[in-house]
């Protein structure tokens, strides 16, 4: 039900972005919220053309995964709610990202989209494996986002501006860096290689999760900000070269995986670390064509990925299993989802009449298109990453659905739900061929937006035998002979070795962490009241050099003296001659009223009385404590009571000095007539130093008391392991 | 030792609650223009919850919920006038004529003050049950 409702929301944006897909093609529709203004924060959003493509795939998923995860899970199961609310929020984080269009923006909701999915990945949290896919996938993306932040800082102060519209181009070698930074993130992001280790280990997430993140959303992440930022940072001399570069190793590297793993879910997941690729090299090479293909690649790839994955979700709850290797006799038992794989995976192979052709082969003839080296590497890219996505599409469609000597896999009852979303998905793969016309109006916009060549280019339903077409045959034969052969002799499953280094990685840092808190945070009380105390001393001694004796005296009134003499009084005998526990809190709850007394003779009322009333509750609660301990000291060493006597009396002067040294040199007059008529004018009130708490410095205030309230959180905190840690023990 | 059972000291406790509060109430609207205000106000009902404590007069309060409640009071003040496109924490002044009293006056920073009182209620009581020995069973052998 709650699933059902949030599919709400998606829906609504789909149509937002539909309406501003197709309607008039007017000013991209925009919100500005100033937040910093000085520092240029401001959180900036337009849905212009790139914008409202992407909006479209996160939304229009998105209502359709939550119409999938409603079936996924069941009627029964528990957690539904919290899994409503996580998407969710990761649909908000995804869709603040694809409309920001300031640098600051981009960031916040780029960090947004790491940490949802880390609670997404994480959803079965009492699943080890699901836990540490999870915080491996949030160490990797979010290192990324810190070279994110690191490259947005750059460029900003290069470009002169925050917003991604009005950004000319930088180079240079600042703007080399920032192309760097920027191109590990996306890197980190969009599972490029040799960052995808997080990827096929986030694959202990839901299915739904899956299909939403891990195919048409977050993922995208990293690729669209390539797009993004292309414009500003593509004229440096990184950009292309280490674009080309992640995008080469993972188109290849994530096919590789893809042809050698049985499990139908990590088959996907390392082609996604391949298809990802392939669209960074277009977007580095960066010419019309090549941009062009890129952002019809996104739109193809999100409607047939996500197709395969729910079909792989289904399978696995309908069968038990998602192993190529162990499923059989699916095709007659399922035909429904066997149709939706067969469709979406010839979209993926780029077979037509479907999207996926067209998309690929809008990438062929890029390729072509370009001269030189660029040519060798990017048609190397394309071409071979094409053979091998055909190879890895052929093999798992066999292992699922074909011939198999093991008896037929059992399937438990059929789920609409589940199908529904696969089936229209497919049909859109299919309508997407038949409406190419309806798909150039969407995707021709965007990517001009990111290059304006673009605008002279169209995806083709039907190209005619061109060199193109005849190297696309040449794909899918190759690719179907590959696929064929590993299907019948496997190449033996990967061991993860790249996880396994990020995570003893992990472990040795928590190790170290472990060994340093361990040596600092001893638990001695005594000393670490030692260190403090030690701490205020050495912080008081350059104090000491600027002392003027000549504005030392002694007292404004000589009740002054007297309270002084009360105060010290009362701490002599408190810290050195009571020997029960009781009379010395009693003493130093005296040294406190003393010291409100002093308060209230220097005309300071406010002060006095809170002093008066903090010094009271502290005397309840030493009495409420002591409870727990004897009533006398235990006795001491003389040699311990000669020390605590020096620190404490070192402690006192160095106070002393210091108040000395502010007392001597007086920084200016006290903006005393500012604030008097700021309180009674703005504020309202009369008495200036709760204005000043409440309305003049309000933001401290406010500050203060979330500090006092996690404070007290953390004794209740304590305070309540100490007593379960009791109850344990009796 | 702490809590005493003597009927004496309860009624007294008792007796002592009401004006107590109100000491506390009036701090709490004195703060505008005279000594007082949310913190010193939040301290005296501190106190009286713990005296109250100390002669076996339970409060039923959870204190992590009343900070709760505090804080988004706090931040509720504090982010209102962006609502109404002002800052954050922007204060509104609100006067009015009631029959009794005469002219009021009331501003925002009074409903900030009332989250500030909660806070720290609830960090006294937070102490106080965390401290308090009829709770936490005192290791044996040292208590009295």
């Amino acid at each position: 039900m709650v699933l059902r409702l949030a599919a709400i929301p998606p829906l609504v944006s789909t149509v937002v972005a539909l309406g501003v897909l197709l309607g008039s093609s007017g000013d991209a529709p925009s919100l500005d919220v100033s937040w910093v203004p000085g520092l240029d924060l401001e959180f900036v959003f337009q849905i212009d053309s790139l914008a409202a493509l992407m909006t479209l795939l996160v939304s229009g998923i998105g209502v359709l995964v939550f119409v999938y995860a409603n079936g996924y899970f069941g009627p029964t199961a528990a957690g539904t709610g919290r899994f409503a609310t996580t998407l969710l929020a990761f649909s908000t984080a995804m869709l603040g990202l694809v409309w920001a269009d300031s640098v600051w923006t981009l960031f916040v909701f780029w960090e947004a989209t790491s940490i949802t999915s880390f609670l997404l990945v994480g959803h079965k949290s009492v699943d080890a494996a699901a836990r540490l896919a999870a915080r491996r996938a949030l160490l990797i993306t979010a290192g990324g986002g810190l070279a994110l932040l690191a490259g947005l800082l750059i460029l900003a102060d290069r470009a002169g501006t925050t917003r991604l519209d009005d950004m000319g181009p930088v180079g240079g070698t600042a703007g080399g860096v920032a192309a760097a930074l920027v191109l590990v993130a996306a890197a980190t992001k969009s599972a490029q290689f040799p960052f995808h280790v997080w990827l096929p280990g986030a694959m202990a997430a839901p299915t739904p999760v899956s299909a939403y993140l891990h195919s048409a959303t977050m993922v995208k992440a990293g690729v669209l900000l390539v797009a993004l930022l292309g414009p500003a940072l593509g004229e440096t001399d990184v950009w292309k070269p280490v674009g080309i570069g992640f995008g080469l190793l993972s188109a290849f590297w994530g096919a590789i995986g893809a042809l050698r793993h049985t499990d139908a879910k990590l088959i996907l997941a390392w082609g996604t670390v391949s298809q990802l690729g392939l669209m960074i090299v277009l977007l580095s090479a960066g010419s019309g064509k090549a941009v062009f293909a890129a952002v019809s690649l996104i739109l193809a790839h999100a409607v047939f990925k996500a197709a395969l994955f729910m079909v792989v979700g289904e399978i696995d709850v309908r069968a038990g299993t998602r192993d190529i290797s162990a499923l059989s006799g699916l095709g007659s038992r399922m035909p429904l989802a066997a149709m939706v794989a067969v469709v979406s995976g010839a979209s993926m192979a780029g077979v037509p009449p479907l999207l996926g052709f067209t998309a690929k082969e809008a990438a062929i003839e890029a390729a072509l298109k370009m001269d030189g080296l660029e040519a060798l590497v990017v048609g190397f890219a394309v071409i071979g990453g094409s053979v091998l996505t055909v190879a890895y599409t052929v093999r798992l469609l066999l292992g699922l659905f074909g011939p198999s000597d093991q008896p037929a896999t059992d399937i438990a009852d059929r789920r609409p739900a589940m199908a529904f979303p696969s089936a229209l998905l497919a049909v859109g793969s299919v309508l997407g061929y038949v409406f190419l016309g309806t798909v150039n109006s969407l995707v021709r916009p965007a990517a001009v937006q990111v290059q304006p060549e673009a605008e002279v280019y169209y995806l083709l339903r039907w190209p005619g035998i061109t060199t193109a077409f005849l190297i696309s045959v040449a794909i899918v034969v190759a690719g179907s002979t590959v696929g064929w052969l590993v299907f019948r002799r496997p190449l033996g499953v990967p061991s993860p070795v790249g996880a396994g280094v990020v995570d003893r990685g992990t472990d040795g840092v928590l190790s170290v962490a472990r060994f340093v808190t361990g040596r600092v945070q001893h638990g001695s009380l005594p000393v670490y009241m030692a260190v403090m105390a030690m701490t205020v001393i050495v912080a008081a001694l350059p104090f000491a050099f600027d002392v003027e004796p000549s504005a030392i005296y002694l007292w404004d009134s000589p009740m002054q003296g007297v309270l002084a003499v009360v105060v010290v009084g009362a701490a002599v005998l408190t810290s050195g001659m009571a020997s029960s526990r009781l009379g010395a809190a009693l003493g130093l709850g005296s040294v406190g009223v003393a010291v409100s007394g002093l308060f209230v003779v220097h005309g300071a009322p406010d002060l006095a009385l809170t002093q008066l009333l903090v010094e009271t509750v502290i005397v309840v609660g030493f009495v409420l404590g002591l409870g727990h301990l004897t009533r006398r000291f235990p006795s001491a060493k003389a040699g311990w009571r000669l020390l605590r006597l020096v620190v404490s009396v070192c402690v006192g002067g160095a106070v002393a000095l210091a108040l000395a040294s502010s007392a001597s040199n007086p920084s200016g007059v006290p903006p005393l007539e500012d604030l008097t008529v700021a309180a009674v004018d703005e504020g309202g009130g009369n008495n200036l130093v709760n204005v000043i708490l409440t309305d003049v410095r309000a933001l401290d205030t406010l500050g203060e008391v979330v500090v006092l309230a996690v404070a007290a959180l953390g004794i209740l905190a304590l305070t309540e392991s100490g007593r379960s840690r009791k109850e344990e023990v009796a | 030792m702490i809590r005493s059972t003597s009927p004496v000291a309860e009624l007294g406790v008792r007796a002592a609650t009401p004006p107590a509060l109100m000491v506390g109430m009036f701090l709490f609207f004195a703060g505008h223009n005279r000594p007082g205000g949310g913190f010193a106000a939040g301290l005296i009902i501190g106190a009286v919850v713990a005296l109250r404590w100390m002669v076996g007069l339970r409060t039923t309060v959870v204190p992590s919920q009343l900070m709760a409640a505090g804080i988004v009071i706090v931040a509720g003040v504090a982010l209102a006038p962006v609502l109404f496109g002002s800052v954050v924490l922007d204060q509104a002044v609100w006067s009015t004529s009631l029959p009794v009293l005469g002219k009021v006056k009331a501003g925002s920073a009074a409903i900030f003050d009332i989250g500030v009182s909660a806070i720290v209620v609830g960090l006294v009581i937070a102490v106080i049950d965390g401290l308090s020995p009829a709770t936490t069973s005192a290791p044996e052998g040292q208590s009295s």
